[in-house]
């Protein structure tokens, strides 16, 4: 097995509540509580939740766009937890993101020319000139836009023509892992496909490493080698893609599966059915007021006593990788085998 | 995937467009007469600021030495008189154009480099440093400019420089409020994030990506702050404090009016003060010109609308018994040089009681416009250029907007996609959903409110009563959306219309809304069109669906036939690219390109360019709708495909 480029471990973030206007003291929001997983090169982890859930928290901290709490990070073994500022060019060589919004995250004053070749310049001094023009076509080329896209303005491009152009700028500055925090999630579904498509050829053809963060469970499985499903800042589940989606074992993971609809009437029937075991008022508590047990507790067609009394470990999962449930340590214990045959039966027996 | 690139490169006419607008700003700005007269004054004012000599016959400084011909009115020697020294006033004026054209040079120079740079400081690092710069603007700002202006004097000397560097630093506090507001926000956009991704520092961040988004506000402000700046000059000279008394500076020339103690030089007022007055709404109405021409808006404004057409109603072309029912809908907008897109033509649909319709395709494919146009909101430039719509069994393509906002807040409830949006932020939510009641219902202030704690109730919003008196920004997405389909079903409508109303929404959030409309429908019994682009919500509550590509209805069928036997390759594309229908890590099949844009629509088969299928005969005629049973399929060889439900596919 090779070693890992990217290890998060145990990271926390925390944002102070400060009032601007009243200076008062306000409810600290945990956005990350104590999240460890490590990506290698070649290889993608898909990170799934609802919005708020702390999955852009996550890309912001490996990012160095927010400061972290507590844990670490490490990219190819060192420390960049916390870069300081004369080794901030040198770790922007090597994560890169593809942000989400594809209207936003490019500047509409700028051709691609200059979006793609401004981190060529940065980071290997190739001055605007022929050389720097043959890169920015091989890597528009790589992302399949022709060559005639060099003197476009973004708002002259199509979402998904965007979306290649903040690829190929990732890709400019040739660097170990990309993160792409809901990079498909704005596209029609057509041209998420396409996205997709390049996505995985350009793993195929350079080897970076993927973060890969989305809320959609079949889009997230489909590109990922490993997922993590967050709720509220916790990781409840984790472990080989397939294995998460084909054997869920923790409830939360099951409802994210039965909510995205599959097209197809008879299969779509029977999620709905599962989907509508859940509590359909409830909401998931806020962040900065997280309960004492499973933050799940509330939504949680399953839930028992204990639940709400005593935070889950994490135990080992039958698709190998783990999961953080009483169901699976206490109760009836499901020794981390699937949930599913289980809400089944107890949302038929109700 | 080396097909979908091609296709990629391939469709796309927009460069063409993106010149048209960026000229367009010429072509929108010199459109208003006024904005034209006043570029004319300021170019005659930088003429005469260059090169006085050329416009002025006299020294304006020499005068009539035997002192005959002052005070004089117009003549043909001054065509605006002279002053009490005998001096030409037009030349007079004209070199006064230095002085103003200076004065705005010096006091500019001053504000715009101390304000911008102090604006992009404060706005960037935020915090303390923000505070402390916005505390000292502030008291700084409201300072009045003169008081600025006379304490520069008095610390350096009386002169016209001296006075615009303080008249420069007062006008300073007006561009650091623009331009830290500019950064601010600025700063949270997503490409600022990219590029500290990329690597760039602040400074290059600040000067590459955010002065550019600053410069078109700050033009408009340089223009219209100019126009101040003489006002503010003139009066200092007219005050004695900014230019001397013997200078050809139209303040000077006000005071010499006064000065002069004699009736006949208050004639020196019309040139002078002519002049100021001509420059500062010179400057005005070119600022004003500027900040209209700008938006991207403008650009369609400019466009003319053709008449609308009334036709015939045909009502015997309705189905009976449909709620709503729309034949061969055509919507038209004005595009440049005389042509017209027509962004959806021959569309037609009708939707029953108690039925499910669901409307699905990409974006830009026109299924909202399908419903503005049917519903008399046709968003202007475009307009309803063919086609009948009869809602309720009573025509009403072109009935008037009065009586259309009757029907719509009743008998038709409508849902969008960004449910906080879609909300008042400044009303509370029990007052928003008292609204309609009030207006369309004869219920007293009392039982409104009843009745909104029942509809919250019925939606399951928690706590009812309380979320009554909650603000719109208190309720997550997909309460907001709760509310959203409460205040559709205030007035028991006929027709619940939801476009994209879980697009914007959590996946587990999308269960629970959706879940909820079924529940409501089928205690109400109304119909429901529900717009979406995703298949699987057209899966999960449609009952018959219509697909739509380009403007044009390509197939509809009832769900069941939509899924397991698609008749039209656009269909059959559409299922495929969905990552649900793959159980591997492999490829996904894709649909090479993109939607063309209505200007460059194809004249055969709209989806030709991007179908597997196509022949020479789906390029050359326009393949009509054609009847398989119930289903309708604009396809020339659908007889041809056998499409199964889609193959789980894996690699
Ligand atoms: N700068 C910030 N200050 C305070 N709270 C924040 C900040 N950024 C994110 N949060 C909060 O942290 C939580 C996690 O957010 P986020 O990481 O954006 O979730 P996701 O990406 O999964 O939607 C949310 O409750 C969000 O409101
Ligand atoms: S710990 Fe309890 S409440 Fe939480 S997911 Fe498991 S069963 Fe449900
Ligand atoms: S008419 Fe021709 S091009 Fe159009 S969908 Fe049918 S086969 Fe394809
Ligand atoms: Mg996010």
């Amino acid at each position: 097995m090779t070693a890992p480029f990217l290890e998060v471990e145990n990271l926390h973030v925390h944002f102070a509540g400060r009032s601007r206007l009243f200076r008062s003291a306000m409810p600290t929001v945990k956005a990350v509580n104590g999240i460890s997983f490590a990506i290698e090169p070649h290889r993608t982890f898909g990170l799934v939740g609802e919005s708020g859930s702390g999955k852009s928290t996550v890309a912001r901290a490996v990012l160095q766009l927010t400061d972290v709490t507590a844990g670490t990070i490490r990219l190819d073994g060192a420390d960049v937890t916390r870069v300081p500022r004369e080794a901030e060019l040198a770790f922007r060589k090597r994560v890169q993101a593809v942000l989400q919004d594809p209207y936003s995250s490019l500047n509409q004053v700028h051709q691609v020319r200059t979006i793609v070749g401004d981190g060529i310049t940065r980071h290997f001094g190739i001055k605007p000139g022929p050389e720097r023009e043959q890169r920015i076509l091989a890597l528009l080329d790589e992302v399949g836009l022709a060559g005639e896209f060099l003197d476009r303005y973004p708002y002259e491009m199509s979402g998904g023509q965007r979306q290649r152009v903040s690829i190929a700028r990732a890709l400019a500055v040739e660097p170990g892992l990309i993160i792409a925090d809901e990079a498909t999630s704005a596209l029609d579904v057509s041209i998420q496909s396409q996205v997709i498509n390049v996505l995985r050829r350009v793993q195929a053809d350079t080897g970076v490493a993927f973060l890969f963060i989305g809320h959609d469970l079949d889009v997230v499985r489909h590109v990922s080698d490993d997922v993590g499903v967050m709720y509220l800042g916790y990781l409840v589940e984790q472990g080989g893609a397939d294995g998460v989606y084909d054997l869920p074992a923790h409830p939360y993971t099951e409802m994210l599966i039965a909510s995205v609809p599959v097209p197809d009437p008879a299969a779509q029937a029977e999620r709905r059915a599962l989907r509508q075991t859940f509590k359909k008022d409830t909401e998931p508590p806020s962040p900065s007021d997280l309960p004492v047990g499973c933050p799940f507790a509330n939504r949680c067609p399953v839930a028992m006593d204990i639940c709400t009394e005593l935070m889950p470990e994490a135990t080992a999962a039958r698709h190998g990788g783990h999961v953080r449930c009483h169901l699976h340590t206490s109760g009836p214990v499901l020794a981390g085998e699937s949930v599913v045959p289980y809400i089944r039966s107890a949302s038929t027996a109700r | 995937m080396s097909d979908a690139s091609t296709a990629v490169a391939v469709s796309a006419p927009q460069p063409v467009q993106a010149a048209r607008a960026r000229s367009g700003f010429w072509m929108r700005l010199f459109r208003n007469p006024l904005t034209v007269a006043a570029a004319v004054w300021v170019t005659l004012l930088l003429l005469a600021w260059l090169w006085p000599g050329l416009l002025a016959p006299h020294d304006p400084y020499a005068g009539d030495v035997t002192l005959t011909r002052t005070f004089e009115g117009p003549s043909w020697d001054h065509w605006l008189g002279t002053d009490g020294q005998g001096r030409d006033l037009y030349s007079r004026v004209v070199f006064g154009a230095r002085f103003a054209v200076n004065s705005i040079l010096i006091a500019m120079v001053v504000a715009i480099g101390l304000g911008v740079p102090l604006g992009l400081f404060s706005g960037w690092r935020g915090g303390r440093a923000d505070r402390v710069v916005m505390w000292v603007n502030d008291v700084l700002f409201s300072l009045p400019i003169v008081l600025l202006a006379m304490a520069v004097i008095i610390i350096l000397e009386p002169s016209l420089p001296s006075a615009m560097l303080g008249v420069g630093i007062a006008m300073a506090t007006r561009f650091v409020r623009l331009t830290r507001a500019v950064t601010l926000a600025e700063k949270e956009e997503l490409y600022v994030d990219a590029a500290r991704i990329t690597g760039l520092s602040p400074p290059a961040i600040l000067r590459r990506y955010i002065t550019p988004n600053l410069l078109p506000s700050l033009i408009v402000q340089v223009a219209i702050i100019s126009g101040a700046v003489i006002l503010i000059g003139a009066t200092l000279s007219f005050l004695g404090i900014g230019a001397k008394l013997d200078d050809p500076d139209w303040g000077v020339m006000l005071a010499r009016a006064r000065f002069d103690f004699r009736l006949e030089g208050i004639w020196q007022i019309v040139p002078a003060g002519g002049a100021l007055v001509l420059t500062v709404l010179a400057f005005n109405l070119l600022g004003d010109g500027i900040r209209d021409s700008l938006g991207r808006d403008a650009a369609s404004s400019s466009l003319t609308v053709p008449r609308k057409v009334a036709l015939p109603p045909v009502v015997q072309l309705h189905a009976s018994g449909a709620v709503l029912s729309i034949r061969d809908l055509a919507v038209g907008f004005p595009a440049p040089g005389g042509m017209v897109n027509r962004v959806l033509s021959d569309v037609s649909l009708e939707v029953f009681p108690g039925e499910t319709l669901g409307v699905v395709g990409e974006s830009g494919s026109g299924k909202s416009m399908t419903m503005l146009a049917a519903l008399g909101l046709t968003p202007a430039p475009g307009y309803l250029s063919q086609g009948s719509v009869s809602f309720d069994g009573r025509e009403v393509t072109f009935l008037p907007e009065q009586e259309w906002q009757e029907i719509r807040g009743r008998d038709i409830g409508m849902i969008f996609q960004e449910p906080v949006a879609a909300l008042n932020p400044a009303l509370r939510v029990g007052r928003q959903l008292m609204q309609s009641l009030l207006v369309h219902t004869d219920m007293s202030k009392s039982q409104a409110r009843a009745r909104a704690a029942e509809l919250l109730a019925e939606v399951q919003v928690p706590d009812p009563e309380r979320r009554l008196d909650q603000y719109p920004h208190e309720f997550s997405g997909g309460m907001a959306q709760r509310v959203g389909i409460a205040m559709a079903l205030a007035c028991e409508p006929k027709l619940l219309i939801a476009d994209e109303p879980t697009t914007a929404l959590d996946v587990t959030v999308q269960g629970q809304t959706l879940d909820l409309m079924a529940e409501v429908q089928q205690r109400h019994g109304m119909a429901v069109i529900l717009i979406t682009h995703d298949l699987g919500v057209i899966a999960d509550a449609a009952d018959r669906v219509l697909v739509m590509y380009a403007g044009q209805v390509v197939e509809t069928a009832s769900v069941s036939t939509l899924f397991s036997r698609p008749r039209h390759p656009y269909t059959r594309a559409l299922l495929d690219t969905m990552p649900q229908s793959h159980r591997g890590h492999g490829d996904l099949p894709v649909i090479g390109g993109v939607v063309p844009s209505a200007a460059a629509w194809p004249d055969g088969c709209r989806f030709a360019p991007r179908c597997e299928f196509a022949t020479d005969q789906c390029r050359t005629s326009v393949p009509l709708l054609e009847a398989v049973g119930t289903d309708l399929v604009r396809c020339v060889r659908h007889a041809e495909f056998e499409f199964g439900p889609h193959a789980e596919t894996s690699a």
